[in-house]
């Protein structure tokens, strides 16, 4: 049985009478690898910053390896932290940055030598020991901020937004830089990002952050696939899954759902909530769905098409709502053209009116 | 036409820039010219060099105890300086880091204390240094000094430039407060400290009308003093005045010329 290396109960914030974290409950494994996710102010670096003891906690619990660590120091919960803006000590080299904390710690001096190198030799960092920050680029500070983690041998690496301050070139490269650091240390990891490609590359395990709460809890292609609610939905995917309002009828029979500007109907009859005529729904529907050959189809005004290569994404509008279609390769497709887009009406998702999702 | 105007225009920016830098440069110029005339010549206008170099710098020697005079004068303002720095960057530094209800109440009441005139500052502090029994001792020329309101600003501005991700880097790495100061700020922002180093030494030293108050006795005057009290003499040697007066500025000079890059790199910010 796998053990929880970290664990938060009821865990809550408040600043004077705002409460910015409400109440966060979660596990995390052993050598997991755990992205929290979600749009700017939903509190996602704040929880990472209570972890690491850069934030009080107001009330819950937390704790790493079993042990409670609400009121310990930071440099005491084991822990190390990268940072978005890599917090390299710019008077200091690569080598007294790295090997900071040890010094601190009272690790005598061959033992601070040997780790340094250690970690060094992992980041391909030997040649740039004796440089300042200042004479590295954005990736070798980052290389160098991750191996200052590395030196400290955590229980838990927290990554604050590692990559934000990269080109999207270095971003590419260092992702999965650190997705292979990861396999070989097989350490825990809790890494926050507002860039959901970086969350689903890397993630064993994916936690959607609003407004101070968790959404879903979740593996990546659990959340792309069966997300509980229209927020995560829209949240996980690129491009965002296009919602069209719907209604439920009954056809032929059958309970049915009606996309409300097309008028097409879908069969509902897999789903176990059972649908008043005319509930008011949100049909779900990815830009990837759509495809040759599809069982239902709908008619679309194209208004944009952009023509990337590899794929075709197509902005249109069904009535009053935009939808974007996504097509694999080169289609011949034209702004101001109707087209039909065919998908499986089994790959749509529901929503109910208070944006949950129905099964 | 337009190339014409363009002439015209820069001619009168460099006819205004050269006048604007012969009279910020002339008196400096007088004054070492001034030093090698007599006393005489001075008085009559002379503009040039002349022969009395020697005897002028005898004369200023046999007047004053320059060793003295310049001991007290680098004493004071290297310490006032030295303890103006600790105490307004520790200030600055609190103000912009910590958090507190009262703080901003607090700095405020700090910045108001910069629209006090010191004229009107003069008569209690002499009370307050005559109770402290510090009357005539360096001391009452220091301590005054050292709870700058406008170093503190300075400080405070210049601190939110410094990263408050350093600040917990050091954390998790178990720096305590006093060593996140010492260790990490300090030497991050040493192109800010070195700006105030400049500022306030140079205002140090030129003090004049507080020294003047509270120093009493010759062995404790400091150098602008001893300048001012030659120059108002009944009959003052202006030879022996120009002579102390490039003494008194020379060391002004030689720190802001040393300093004088990280004064500009201070001055616009010190992290890169």
């Amino acid at each position: 049985m796998a053990t929880s290396e970290l664990s938060l109960k009821s865990v809550r914030k408040t600043f004077g009478a705002l409460e910015v974290i409400k109440g966060v409950d979660l596990e995390i494994e052993k050598g997991e690898f755990t992205v929290f996710v979600g749009p700017s102010g939903c509190g996602k670096s704040t929880l990472l910053r209570m972890i690491a003891g850069l934030e009080d906690i107001s009330s819950g619990e937390l704790e790493i390896s079993g042990q409670r660590m609400n009121e310990t120091d930071p440099s005491k919960r084991g822990i190390a932290m990268v940072f978005q803006s890599y917090a390299l000590y710019p008077h200091l080299t690569v080598r007294q940055n790295m090997g900071f904390a040890l010094r601190f710690a009272g690790v005598p001096k061959a033992e601070i030598e040997k780790q340094v190198m250690d970690a060094a030799r992992i980041l391909e960092l030997e040649k740039l020991l004796d440089r300042r920050p200042k004479a590295l680029s954005g990736g070798q500070r980052q290389r160098v901020a991750i191996g200052r983690a590395i030196v400290r041998h955590p229980k838990v690496f927290l990554f604050d937004e590692p990559l934000s301050n990269l080109d999207a070139e270095l971003r590419v490269h260092m992702r999965v830089e650190i997705a292979k650091l990861h396999k070989k240390l097989g350490a825990t990891v809790v890494y926050v990002t507002h860039d959901q490609v970086e969350a689903m590359t890397l993630a064993d395990k994916i936690v959607v952050l609003r407004d101070g709460r968790i959404e879903q809890v979740g593996s990546p292609l659990q959340l792309y696939s069966d997300p509980d609610n229209r927020f995560v939905a829209g949240f996980i995917g690129s491009p965002k899954m296009n919602f069209l309002p719907a209604t439920a009828v009954t056809n032929n029979g059958q309970p049915s759902i009606r996309l409300d500007a097309s008028g097409i109907v879908l069969p509902a009859g897999h789903l176990a909530t059972g649908l008043a005529d005319g509930t008011r729904l949100v049909a779900g529907l990815r830009p990837e769905i759509f495809k040759d050959g599809g069982d239902s189809s709908l008619l679309l005004d194209i208004e944009m098409v952009e023509h990337l290569g590899s794929e075709t994404l197509v902005h249109a509008r069904s009535g009053e709502t935009l939808v974007t279609v996504k097509y694999s390769g080169i289609r011949p497709m034209k702004d101001g053209e109707t087209v039909r887009a065919e998908f499986d009406a089994a790959n749509v998702l529901f929503f109910g009116a208070d944006d949950q999702r129905i099964r | 036409m337009d190339r014409l105007t363009r002439t015209l225009s820069s001619v009168f920016t460099y006819a205004f820039l050269g006048i604007m830098a012969f009279l910020s440069i002339f008196p400096f110029i007088w004054m070492i010219l001034g030093a090698t005339n007599t006393s005489i010549d001075i008085v009559k206008g002379k503009v040039g060099i002349g022969s009395a170099l020697m005897d002028n710098i005898r004369a200023f020697a046999a007047a004053v105890d320059v060793p003295l005079i310049f001991w007290n004068s680098i004493k004071i303002a290297l310490l006032s300086t030295a303890l103006t720095l600790i105490v307004a960057s520790l200030a600055g530094y609190g103000f912009e880091v910590f958090r507190s209800k009262y703080r901003e109440r607090v700095y405020s009441a700090i910045l108001l204390t910069l629209m006090v005139p010191f004229a009107a500052l003069m008569i209690p502090l002499f009370i307050m240094m005559g109770k402290l029994g510090l009357i005539d001792t360096h001391w009452a020329v220091i301590l005054p000094t050292l709870g700058s309101a406008f170093v503190i600003f300075y400080f405070r501005q210049s601190t939110k430039a410094f990263p408050s991700e350093l600040r917990d880097a050091a954390r998790v790495d178990g720096l305590k407060e006093w060593q996140i100061f010492l260790l990490i700020y300090v030497p991050v922002m040493r192109s800010t400290y070195a700006a105030a180093f400049i500022i306030v030494f140079m205002a140090s030293w030129n003090n004049y009308l507080w020294p003047l108050i509270v120093l009493q006795s010759n062995e404790m005057k400091t150098i602008t003093l001893v300048v001012s009290s030659m120059a108002s003499a009944y009959y003052p040697d202006f030879g022996a005045v120009m002579v102390s007066a490039i003494l008194a500025t020379l060391p002004t000079l030689v720190v802001f010329f040393v300093m004088q890059r990280q004064f500009v790199q201070g001055m616009i910010g010190s992290i890169k």
